[in-house]
């Protein structure tokens, strides 16, 4: 399996714990932050990790680890969807005897609830659902009573349908999403955390913005052949922003899992002290450049910066070296990815391809936000940026506003860095959401280079259409991603493992490819 | 024999002349007295004497880094190496890594460069931080960056408040209310979390308001933000020294034979309170880079990659156990520097007025 576990026997077993264990009990993890516990408005992983266990969707991911984790599976859906042969049209039929944890059976036109109920609380999800027959028109004006034509549900027959006006190969997983989980129609569109019932193995029974949440069993929940009944009885997470703070606790014995970002230095100390697990999740850590604004606009430019950066040093400076020095938009972890080597590092040349662009001395602000491992990249880049003859400076802002300034086109933002953590697992989500150029928006926009090329706009485009991702799709995204990377608007330059740690009496841990940590199926020793 | 009818005798004129000429009773001002006070007291001369070499230390911090370190501030060194006694050795080394054959990534701690105490020709005196920067020559920038700001917002902080503290006790009345109402504002929040909000809102787009421009991680930032929020340790207790002035007889007579608020205030009340002004201003720098520090601390004071001691400390910190000089060396300078301020700053008060009671508290 990819996810390589340190300090504990990586269980290679997808099945439920073995007799030697004991069971969780109650399980005390520690997250760094979240930022809802409303299906509709989530968009965290950390939020995901703890939601993904209290509300379902039609289809759903395996509870395996390595790459079979990435397999769409039945969610509340009885089956996988009937899809017409032009991909604009699936079907879905609810299983039996749905119920939330309140105890109230589950509706088809819950589903579309969830979907208006986005467009509605203006959730942050509702971008990917645009292509459904008549979302655009509702959400130009949404309304409770209004329609979006595109969602036709049978309660009777338990039946949904849904109608795109244009195929897209990835709509399967858009649907997985956790945007998509049905809520009860009576749900308020305010922002509900922690109170909105939901259909998985557990509940909600408390929630504080500060402090953190507790999950306990949902007694209406029926364990499926994908998704199983949790092995903790309770999960109770408390919220600490600093990482030294969430580590000790570990080692200390009052919290059995922390997912904070250890300090590189302190690893190497802490990894004895307990269960070092080292998520390999998908993401692509990159400095994106504007080719709109100068001197990025010159495509030796971009060439140099992507020759000047020594990215095995940069994942030893940001993270000890927890990461994966690529020059790729993809991860590894895709099945299209094909490894790039287009520029080696060599300073000398990068110097003269900013010569040669006439760049020398052109003034330019790096954008970054105010977290330790994007200040630390950041500050590398400013000096890379000045070594080779430009004249860089570093604007660092909050964390909170940091996306929405640099994906507005009135901010001019020439260069920063970035990260791309997966929705989802498919190339879409990264070539369409980051680098096409039909995608770019003048504010929220998530293509920061600003990336637009009719070539690989129009292959992009044409990819959506395919259904199932074969190995002759695969070698076209791979294609795709080596004319956008000749064109150099990004410079990639990791693929980072996420330290995950656990106290020595976990007997058990399991790694889901697109969740991260199994909750579901953890035990004692 | 006769007794003598006294036993007064009576000088010659001539000689009371030249007594005169010998014992002269030369008049010595406050200043002058102070002096003497002061030169008595070793320990406030010799914090002096230390915060001049911090001072000059961190102004020539260019010309170190240019002739001995041969690096900027901002300069990383990371995946470089360095000769140390002859040997070559990785500026930062050590680090996990993706072993191919095992499959799985190997955890090992990355390894900075310590203090080569010269061995390295000048470079990494006092070793790097984890971006391979060298530390000496961005605790020396550090320093230039926290006096620079501790200094400028003590003067424009000090100058203020006396205009504000002269204004309102001159005029008393509605303009003392006026402005004793917004020190009170000031004084209502916590110093440094007035600071911190100031200094966020001003972090994005910088300030750019009455013809003023001042670019976001511009030094003015913090500098001006600590001036303001500091404003009325300074300006309330000189404003009460001011208004207990207004009410002596000089000033009235002064007023009486016709002199302008203007000139009252500068020739009657400012020469009366300037000793106190001297003493506020000396224990206000400390405060200032105490401040600035803890702005820095928290990222709302100096913006990286510039170096504050502030900053430095903060970026330290994640090393502490691999790599503790990273932060108690800043730590170290502002300890000396603060120390030394306010050593000499109680001198100074002892030897100006030593029945006064001048303190900054926040």
């Amino acid at each position: 399996m990819m996810v390589a576990a340190y300090g504990v026997a990586a269980n290679k077993s997808s099945s439920a714990p073995t007799k030697a264990y004991k069971k969780v009990g109650t399980l005390r993890a520690v997250l760094d932050t979240i930022d809802f516990l409303d299906p509709q408005q989530a968009y965290t992983g950390q939020s995901w990790w703890a939601m993904w266990n209290v509300y379902e969707t039609l289809l759903t991911y395996k509870h395996v680890d390595g790459p079979a984790g990435y397999q769409l599976v039945p969610g509340l859906a009885q089956s996988m969807p009937k899809i017409s042969s032009n991909g604009r049209v699936y079907k879905f039929t609810l299983r039996k005897g749905l119920k939330y944890s309140n105890g109230k059976k589950v509706q088809a036109s819950d589903f579309k609830w969830a979907i208006k109920r986005g467009f509605l609380a203006t959730g942050q999800g509702v971008g990917f659902y645009t292509d459904i027959a008549g979302a655009k028109a509702y959400a130009a004006h949404p309304t409770k009573g209004g329609n979006i034509s595109g969602i036709v549900v049978n309660n009777k027959k338990r039946t949904i349908t849904v109608k795109l006006t244009k195929p897209r190969g990835d709509f399967l997983t858009i649907l997985a999403l956790l945007f998509a989980a049905p809520v009860p129609s009576s749900t308020s569109t305010q922002i509900l955390n922690g109170k909105i019932p939901g259909t998985g193995p557990y509940r909600f029974s408390s929630f504080d913005a500060n402090r953190g949440f507790t999950m306990v069993r949902n007694k209406y929940f029926k364990p499926t052949k994908y998704i199983p009944r949790g092995t903790p009885d309770k999960i109770v997470v408390s919220l600490i922003g600093d990482a030294n703070s969430a580590t000790q606790r570990v080692i200390n014995g009052q919290a059995d899992y922390s997912n904070a970002a250890i300090p590189p230095d302190r690893i190497a100390t802490v990894k004895n002290k307990g269960h070092l697990v080292l998520r390999d999740t998908a993401n692509t850590y990159y400095f994106w450049m504007n080719i709109r604004e100068a001197p990025f606009n010159k495509l030796k430019v971009r060439q140099a910066v992507n020759y000047a950066i020594d990215r095995g040093a940069l994942n030893r400076i940001v993270w000890g070296g927890l990461g994966r020095p690529t020059q790729n938009v993809l991860p590894p972890t895709y099945p299209s990815y094909t490894k790039l080597k287009l520029f080696s590092h060599n300073v000398a040349k990068a110097k003269q391809l900013i010569n040669q662009a006439g760049a020398k001395n052109a003034k330019v602000t790096v954008w970054t936000r105010d977290v330790s491992d994007a200040r630390d990249a950041a500050q590398y880049y400013t000096s890379v940026l000045n070594a080779i003859g430009l004249n860089a400076k570093l604007n660092i802002l909050p964390r909170a506003t940091y996306y929405t300034t640099i994906g507005n086109v009135a901010t001019h933002a020439q260069t920063g860095w970035a990260r791309w953590l997966e929705d989802y697992p498919h190339p879409l989500d990264w070539f369409d959401v980051l680098l096409n150029g039909n995608r770019i928006t003048n504010t929220d926009n998530n293509n920061y280079a600003w990336y637009s090329n009719a070539k690989t706009d129009k292959a992009i485009e044409s990819l959506k259409k395919a259904q199932v991702l074969t190995p002759a799709v695969n070698k076209r995204w791979a294609t795709v991603e080596k004319q956008i990377m000749q064109q150099a608007p990004w410079a990639p330059w990791s693929n980072r493992v996420f330290p995950e740690f656990f106290t020595k009496k976990m007997g058990c841990i399991h790694v889901q490819r697109l969740y991260g940590i199994d909750a579901l199926r953890l035990c004692r020793k | 024999m006769a007794e003598p009818a006294t036993d007064l005798t009576f000088d010659s004129a001539a000689l009371l002349a030249s007594e005169e000429h010998e014992v002269t009773i030369v008049g010595r001002s406050p200043w002058y007295l102070a002096w003497r006070r002061l030169r008595r007291n070793w320990l406030a001369l010799a914090s002096l004497g230390l915060f001049f070499v911090i001072v000059i230390a961190c102004a020539l911090a260019p010309v170190y880094a240019h002739h001995v370190a041969h690096t900027g501030p901002n300069e990383v060194h990371a995946g470089e190496k360095v000769r140390v006694d002859g040997k070559l050795k990785d500026v930062i080394g050590g680090g996990s890594f993706y072993d191919v054959n095992k499959g799985r990534f190997v955890v090992k701690a990355p390894t900075y460069l310590g203090p080569t105490w010269w061995h390295a020709e000048g470079r990494f005196v006092l070793g790097t931080d984890n971006l391979g920067r060298d530390v000496a020559v961005r605790v020396l920038y550090g320093g230039r960056n926290s006096l620079m700001i501790g200094i400028g917002s003590a003067l424009i902080c000090t100058l203020l408040a006396l205009t504000l503290a002269l204004l309102a006790g001159y005029y008393r009345g509605g303009c003392d209310w006026l402005i004793s109402r917004f020190f009170d504002i000031i004084w209502a929040f916590p110093v440094l979390l007035l600071a911190i909000a100031i200094s966020s809102a001003l972090a994005i787009n910088g300030f750019h308001h009455f013809g003023i421009s001042i670019e976001p991680g511009s030094l003015w930032i913090p500098t001006l933000v600590i001036s303001y929020v500091l404003i009325p340790y300074i300006g309330r207790p000189i404003r009460g020294q001011i208004l207990s002035l207004r009410e002596k007889e000089f000033v009235e007579a002064a007023i009486g034979q016709g002199a302008g608020p203007l000139r009252v205030m500068f020739s009657d009340l400012l020469p009366n309170i300037a000793s106190t002004v001297l003493v506020f201003f000396t224990l206000i720098i400390a405060a200032n880079i105490l401040t600035e520090a803890g702005l820095s601390f928290l990222g709302a004071g100096v913006r990286l990659p510039d170096p504050s001691w502030g900053n430095l400390i903060a970026s330290g910190q994640d090393q502490i156990e691999t790599a503790p000089w990273l932060s108690l060396i800043p730590g170290i300078a502002i300890v000396l520097t603060v120390l030394s301020l306010n050593i000499f700053g109680d001198g100074l008060r002892d030897a100006l007025d030593p029945r006064a009671k001048v303190r900054i508290e926040h």
